[in-house]
């Protein structure tokens, strides 16, 4: 019995294409991500954003109501409100002034926190006196838990 | 014999998944706290106190500057400009002084003769309330 070595080339000239190995070529399909212009557009993305930012403060209100100066505070009022004008003292400066008796802020505060009578309270506020002062006197109304605060403009200078 | 030189390359692996990470995190970050519409404020020193509720949308801004110069959305104004606006807000709503918002920013060092002219005009038009804008320390 002879053997004869079949060419591949014979083999298909004769049109049979054989194979004459089954070699299974694994081919490891590889799939390479580019990350660095994603990394870039990134970056970019947060320069962007960085160089955009605005720190803006943040603001809360005070809601005081209005009373005009010629309706005073006492009229209708079943209790003696509280009065705190803003007036200018010896020194020039502006002080807040409770009954007879003047005072800064923080004496201020402490004196309306312990008043007994917490139903109303007015802010008498002259023309000449700081606003930063007025809005304080306000506050420390709110914070004192008046029933009612309100804002009188043109007090005692 | 070695007949050929093989350099041993040392190798860095630089992992870039954390930074990555990072970096999106600063993005979300920024993305977050930044605000696109730009929020036009007139700046002012308000008085830094607590106040008693948050900022709510108002119908007028009504600004006053340290010099008591009053300046709303088109820009310095007269106290009787002011009043003008204020009237064609009340037509808005439907002459409810209670519908109309205003909220009052004023420089803390500001006298308060402009403030004081603001409110007169505003009572003088019915409106009882008045939102007082401070700064939170």
């Amino acid at each position: 019995m002879i053997e004869r070595i079949v060419s591949k080339r014979e083999l298909s000239a004769n049109g049979k294409n054989m194979k004459l190995s089954s070699v299974k070529v694994n081919r490891q399909s590889k799939i390479d991500l580019q990350i660095t212009p994603m990394i870039d557009v990134v970056f970019l993305l947060l320069i962007f954003f960085m160089v955009n930012l605005r720190v803006v403060q943040a603001e809360r209100e005070l809601d005081p109501a209005i009373k005009p100066k010629q309706s005073g505070g006492s009229s209708q009022l079943d209790f003696e409100p509280v009065i705190v004008e803003i007036v200018e003292g010896a020194s020039g400066q502006y002080i807040y002034r409770l009954g007879a008796s003047d005072y800064v802020a923080a004496e201020l505060k402490t004196k309306l926190v312990n008043f007994p009578d917490k139903s109303n309270a007015f802010v008498k506020v002259s023309d000449g006196a700081p606003f930063g002062m007025a809005a304080t006197a306000i506050q420390h109304c709110k914070s004192a838990n008046f029933q009612s605060v309100s804002y009188v403009p043109g007090g005692e200078k | 014999m070695k007949l050929s030189k093989r350099k041993k390359r040392g190798g860095v692996d630089v992992d870039m998944t954390p930074m990555i990470d990072v970096v999106f995190l600063l993005l979300v970050f920024f993305m977050t706290i930044s605000q696109i519409s730009e929020i036009k404020k007139e700046k002012l020193d308000l008085p830094e106190l607590q106040g008693t509720q948050d900022q709510l949308p108002s119908s007028i801004t009504v600004n006053v500057d340290e010099k008591g110069q009053i300046v709303v959305a088109q820009g310095p104004v007269s106290i009787n400009q002011l009043v003008n606006l204020m009237q064609k807000e009340l037509v808005k709503v439907d002459q409810d002084p209670r519908r109309l918002r205003i909220v009052l920013r004023a420089d803390e060092k500001a006298k308060c003769q402009t403030v004081n002219q603001v409110v007169n005009q505003l009572s003088q038009l019915e409106i009882k309330k008045i939102r007082i804008a401070v700064r939170v320390p």
